[in-house]
C-alpha cells in the first residue's frame, strides 16, 4: 500500500520537474512518511531491493528539487541520506539510468563543495569516486561527473577563462548545475580581483571590462568602486596595500632571533 | 590528456626521452611487484625488528639473514643446521617453537611484556617452518589431555585439520636434544597446572600465521573470529601484545576475502564493530598495544574503502597511545598522512610522512613500508612546491621502485607539462596501485607554476604569447590569468602590462636578507633537539641501579672524609694524595 503511494508520488514529482519547492516538499514530507511504513530509511542489506530503488529514487528527486530551490542544506541533507543507499547498491546489478542519476546528484554535491570553498571535502568525495569499479578517466569522462573535476583543476590553475567558457557553453550537463553559475562566476570575479591587484600597476578600464567578464564598462566602475579601487583617466589603480610594515617586520625578526637563541641556549645547557 | 591508454608501457619503446623503455619497465614492475609482497611479510611480523635489540639475547637458533631475503629456500638454512647438529627439521621448529613458552611464562612471572615481545618476535624466523604437522606435534606436547584447557587444544587442533592427534603425547626425540634447562621446565611446567593463556594464545598465533601462508583465508578469517572472541573474555595484562598480533591478522584475513576492499560489501566493512570494540576495551583497560595497533587497523580498512572523513572522524576522536611500539607509530603517522594529503593539508602531510619515513626500520626486512611511505611523501613534497632531494632516488634498495617517481620529479623541476603529462600516462598503472594516482593529477598547477618561475627567473620581459606557447597552455588568456594567479600566490615577482602583453620581471631580492634562512636553521635545531630528548626518553635502566650508585657515591663521600682527616693529620704523602684524586 505505501509501496503504491510512494510511487505514485515519484511518477508525480518527476512529470513536474518546475514544480514549486513548496508543493513538492508537501509531496516529499509525505513520501517519507511511506518510507517510514517501509522500513527502509536507514537501508540494510536485508532490505528488498525494489524498496532500495525507490528509496534511491525518492531522495534524488527530493536533492533535485532543492537544489533548483537554492536550499544548500537540504540538498546536502539529501546526499547524506543516499550515501549509504549508494553503497549498498554498489555490488548489485546498476542499470545505466540509475547509474546516471547517481553521477548528477554526486556531480551537483561536487559542485557545492566546490562553491562553498570546501576543498578537503571535495577531494574526500573525489577519493571514494576513483575507488569505485571504474577507472578514474571514465570519471572525467562523465558528463556530469566531469564537470566538476574540470572546473576544479581549472580553477586551481588559474585559468578562470576556461571556466568562464564552460559555464557559457553547452557543456553544463544539466540546468541543475546553472544553479551555481551565478556564486561560481562572483567567485571567479573576485579571484581575478585578487590577482589583478598584484599583479597589474594599471589597468585600463576598457580591457578590464573583458578581464572580468563584466558587461559594461558601467559594471566595471560599480566593481571597482566596491573594491575601493582608483579610477583616474580611463585608467584602474590599485590601492598599495603593502606600506610601512619593514619597520616592525624588522622588530619582529630580531626579536624572534633573540628569542631562538635564548631557547638553544637553556637546551643546551640541560644537555651539557 | 593524450594518449593516456593503459597499456602504453611495452608498444612505444622508442617514444619521447624515456630511456629504452621497455628493460626498465620490466625490472621495475618486477621490484615494485616484490616491494608489494614485502609489505604484506613486512606487516605480518617484521616490524617489530625496529625494538632495540634486549641485551640478553637469547633467541631462536635460527640465523637470522634468513627472514630478511625473502626468496631464500627453506631447505637452505636447515641443511646447514643438518650438518652442524644433526637435527631433523621438523624436531628443530618444535624446540624452537617451545623455547619461546619460556619466554611467555616468564613473561607472565615476571610481568615484562619485553618476554613477550621477544617471543613474538621469532615468529618471522619460524614461520617458513610451520606445517601443520609440526603445530600439531607442539599442541599434543603440551597440553596434558585431561586439563580445562584440552578444549583449547581442540579448537587449534581443528583449525589445522588435525583434530584427530590426540594430546598429551610425550615424544622422545624432544628428551635427546634438550640438552639444558629447557626440558626439566617443560615437565615442570606441566606438572604445576594448567597451561597458561598466553601459551595458547602464542600458538593460535602461529596457526593464524599458517592459515595466512597457506592462503586459506576463509578459514582463518572463521577462526581469527573465535579467537577474537576468546581474546576479549579473558582480562590478562600479559596478553596485551598478543591480541594486537591477533587482530592483526584477523584484519588481514578479512582483507583478502571475497569482495576486494574497494567493494563496500567487503568483509573488513563487517568487521569494523569488532575492531571498535576491541578499541573500546582496550582503552579501558589501558592496553596500550592492542590500542595502537587496532586504531591503526581500522585507519587501514576505512582507507582501504575510500572511507577518508570517517577515517578522519576516527582520529579526531580517538588518543593515540603515546607509548606506543615505534612499528605502529610509524604506521599510524602513515595512514595520517596520507588522510591529511587527500584533505589538502600538505604541511601536516608531509610532517606526519616524514616521521613515518624515519621511524620505518632502517634494515631491508620493511623494505614495502619505507618504499611505500616515501612514495607518498615525495607526491606530498611536490604538491607543496618542493623539490625532493636526488639521493633519495639513489638509494639502491629504492631506486628501481622509484623510476616513475624521479621520472615525475623531473618534468615537475623543470615545468615541463609535456613530459609531465607523457610519465602519468607511462605510469597511470602503476600509481593508482601506489594510491597516488589522484594526488598526482593534482601536481598539473605545480608544474605550471614551475615553469612560469624558471621562466620568470630566466627573462625579465616576455611576452605571454610566447609563455603560451611554452607551457602548452590553451590561450593567451589562459595564460594571462595563469600568470597573474602566480603573481597573487607568491610564486613570482613580476607584473604584467596589459596594454602590450608581457610579463616583466622584478629584481628578485637576496634571499640571505630574509628571515627564511633564520627559518631553516631554527627548523633544523629543533628537530635535533627533538631528537635528542627522545633519545633520552628512549633510554632504559636496569632496575635498582641508582641504590648501587647511591651506595657508590656513599663510599667516596667516606674515603673522602677519612682523606680529610688523614689529611688533617699530617700523615699523607702527596703521592698517594694525587693517586687518589686522580681515582675519583
Amino acid at each position: 500500500m505505501a509501496e503504491r503511494a510512494l510511487q505514485q508520488i515519484i511518477s508525480q514529482l518527476k512529470s513536474h520537474p518546475n514544480a514549486p519547492y513548496s508543493e513538492a516538499s508537501k509531496l516529499l514530507s509525505k513520501a517519507k512518511i511511506a518510507l517510514l511504513q517501509l522500513k527502509v530509511v536507514t537501508p540494510s542489506p536485508s532490505t528488498p531491493s525494489s524498496h532500495l530503488a525507490l528509496a534511491t529514487e525518492l531522495y534524488e528527486a527530493g536533492a533535485l528539487f532543492s537544489i533548483r530551490a537554492k536550499n544548500a542544506e537540504a540538498f546536502t541533507r539529501y546526499v547524506s541520506q543516499l550515501q549509504p543507499f549508494y553503497e549498498l547498491a554498489d555490488d548489485a546489478e546498476s542499470g545505466g539510468s540509475r547509474e546516471e542519476s547517481r553521477n548528477k546528484v554526486t556531480g551537483l554535491y561536487l559542485l557545492l563543495l566546490l562553491t562553498q570553498g570546501r576543498y578537503a571535502e571535495f577531494h574526500s568525495e573525489l577519493e571514494s569516486l576513483s575507488t569505485r569499479a571504474r577507472g578514474s578517466e571514465e570519471i572525467e569522462r562523465d558528463r556530469y561527473l566531469g564537470y566538476p573535476i574540470k572546473l576544479e583543476r581549472w580553477l586551481m590553475e588559474g585559468s578562470y577563462d576556461r571556466v568562464w567558457k564552460a559555464m557559457k557553453s553547452r557543456e553544463v550537463p544539466s540546468e541543475e548545475y546553472g544553479v551555481f553559475s551565478e556564486i561560481l562566476t562572483s567567485q571567479i570575479r573576485s579571484e581575478i580581483a585578487s590577482s589583478s591587484e598584484r599583479a597589474y600597476p594599471s589597468l585600463p578600464l576598457s580591457s578590464t571590462k573583458s578581464l572580468l567578464f563584466l558587461d559594461s564598462e558601467g559594471a566595471v566602475i560599480d566593481f571597482a568602486r566596491q573594491r575601493g579601487w582608483v579610477i583616474r583617466d580611463g585608467q584602474i589603480f590599485f590601492p598599495a596595500t603593502e606600506g610601512a610594515e619593514d619597520g616592525g617586520d624588522e622588530k619582529e625578526i630580531s626579536q624572534m632571533v633573540i628569542e631562538n637563541t635564548l631557547g638553544y641556549a637553556r637546551e643546551l645547557e640541560t644537555i651539557v | 590528456m593524450p594518449g593516456k591508454t593503459p597499456h602504453s608501457n611495452g608498444k612505444e619503446p622508442v617514444e619521447n626521452s624515456v630511456r629504452n623503455n621497455q628493460d626498465v619497465e620490466m625490472t621495475d614492475e618486477k621490484s615494485s611487484m616484490k616491494g608489494k609482497g614485502k609489505k604484506s611479510v613486512k606487516e605480518g611480523e617484521d616490524m617489530t625488528v625496529v625494538v632495540p635489540p634486549s641485551k640478553a639475547t637469547k633467541q631462536s637458533s635460527q640465523p637470522p639473514p634468513a627472514d630478511a631475503e625473502g626468496d631464500i629456500s627453506m631447505d637452505d638454512p636447515d641443511k646447514e643446521q643438518d650438518l652442524e647438529v644433526k637435527v631433523d627439521p621438523v624436531t628443530q621448529a618444535v624446540t624452537d617453537i617451545k623455547s619461546n613458552f619460556a619466554l611467555l611464562d616468564r613473561a607472565v612471572a615476571l610481568f615484562d611484556s619485553r618476554f613477550t615481545l621477544r617471543a613474538l618476535r621469532s615468529i618471522s624466523s619460524l614461520r617458513k617452518r610451520l606445517t601443520p604437522e609440526i603445530i600439531s606435534q607442539v599442541i599434543a606436547e603440551t597440553f596434558p589431555p585431561t586439563s580445562a584447557s584440552a578444549a583449547v587444544a581442540k579448537q587449534l587442533l581443528t583449525a589445522i585439520g588435525k583434530a584427530d592427534v590426540p594430546l598429551g603425547r610425550l615424544s622422545s626425540t624432544d628428551m635427546e636434544i634438550d640438552n639444558d634447562s629447557k626440558s626439566p621446565k617443560n615437565g615442570s611446567k606441566k606438572e604445576i597446572k594448567d597451561i597458561i593463556p598466553e601459551i595458547d594464545i602464542f600458538l593460535a598465533i602461529l596457526i593464524q600465521v599458517h592459515l595466512f601462508d597457506s592462503k586459506q583465508f576463509q578459514s582463518g578469517a572463521e577462526f581469527s573470529k573465535s579467537l577474537a572472541d576468546r581474546i576479549h573474555s579473558l582480562n590478562r595484562r600479559t596478553l596485551d601484545s598478543l591480541s594486537a598480533k591477533v587482530y592483526f591478522y584477523y584484519e588481514l584475513f578479512c582483507e583478502q576475502l571475497a569482495p576486494l576492499p574497494p567493494s563496500p560489501r567487503s568483509p573488513i566493512v563487517a568487521i569494523r564493530p569488532t575492531l571498535l570494540t576491541a578499541l573500546r576495551t582496550a582503552v579501558l583497560r589501558k592496553d596500550i598495544d592492542t590500542q595502537a595497533a587496532v586504531i591503526v587497523l581500522l585507519l587501514r580498512n576505512h582507507l582501504l574503502t575510500s572511507h577518508i572523513s570517517q577515517a578522519d572522524l576516527l582520529v579526531s576522536h580517538t588518543q593515540f597511545p603515546e607509548n606506543a611500539a615505534n612499528t605502529q607509530v610509524a604506521r599510524f603517522l602513515y595512514y595520517l598522512g596520507r588522510i591529511r594529503a587527500i584533505q589538502l593539508r600538505y604541511t601536516e602531510a608531509h610532517e606526519h610522512l616524514t616521521a613515518a619515513t624515519r621511524k620505518s626500520p632502517a634494515s631491508n626486512c620493511a623494505l614495502g613500508f619505507a618504499q611505500t611511505a616515501t612514495k607518498l611523501l615525495l607526491v606530498v613534497e611536490l604538491l607543496m612546491g618542493d623539490i625532493p632531494e636526488r639521493a633519495t632516488f639513489r638509494a639502491s634498495n629504492m631506486e628501481q621502485a622509484l623510476r616513475p617517481y624521479f621520472l615525475l620529479v623531473q618534468a615537475v623541476r623543470v615545468g615541463n607539462l609535456e613530459d609531465f603529462e607523457t610519465t602519468i600516462a607511462d605510469h597511470a598503472d602503476t600509481f593508482r596501485r601506489d594510491g597516488t594516482y589522484s594526488l598526482i593529477l593534482r601536481l598539473r598547477q605545480n608544474v605550471i607554476k614551475t615553469g612560469i618561475r624558471m621562466m620568470s627567473l630566466s627573462y625579465s620581459r616576455i611576452s605571454l604569447r610566447d609563455i603560451c606557447i611554452r607551457l602548452h597552455l590553451g590561450s593567451e588568456e589562459s595564460a594571462e590569468y595563469i600568470v597573474a594567479k602566480a603573481i597573487r600566490d607568491g610564486v613570482i615577482e613580476a607584473t604584467l602590462d596589459r596594454e602590450h602583453g608581457f610579463m616583466k620581471s622584478k629584481e628578485v631580492g637576496d634571499v640571505y636578507a630574509t628571515r627564511e634562512p633564520g627559518e631553516a636553521f631554527h627548523d633544523r635545531i629543533r628537530a635535533c633537539l627533538g631528537l635528542h630528548d627522545e633519545s633520552v626518553k628512549a633510554m632504559r635502566f636496569p632496575m635498582n641501579q641508582h641504590r648501587l650508585e647511591l651506595k657508590n657515591a656513599q663510599e667516596a663521600r667516606e674515603r673522602e672524609r677519612e682523606m680529610a682527616k688523614e689529611i688533617q693529620d699530617g700523615d699523607l704523602d702527596d703521592d698517594d694524595l694525587g693517586g687518589d684524586f686522580e681515582g675519583m
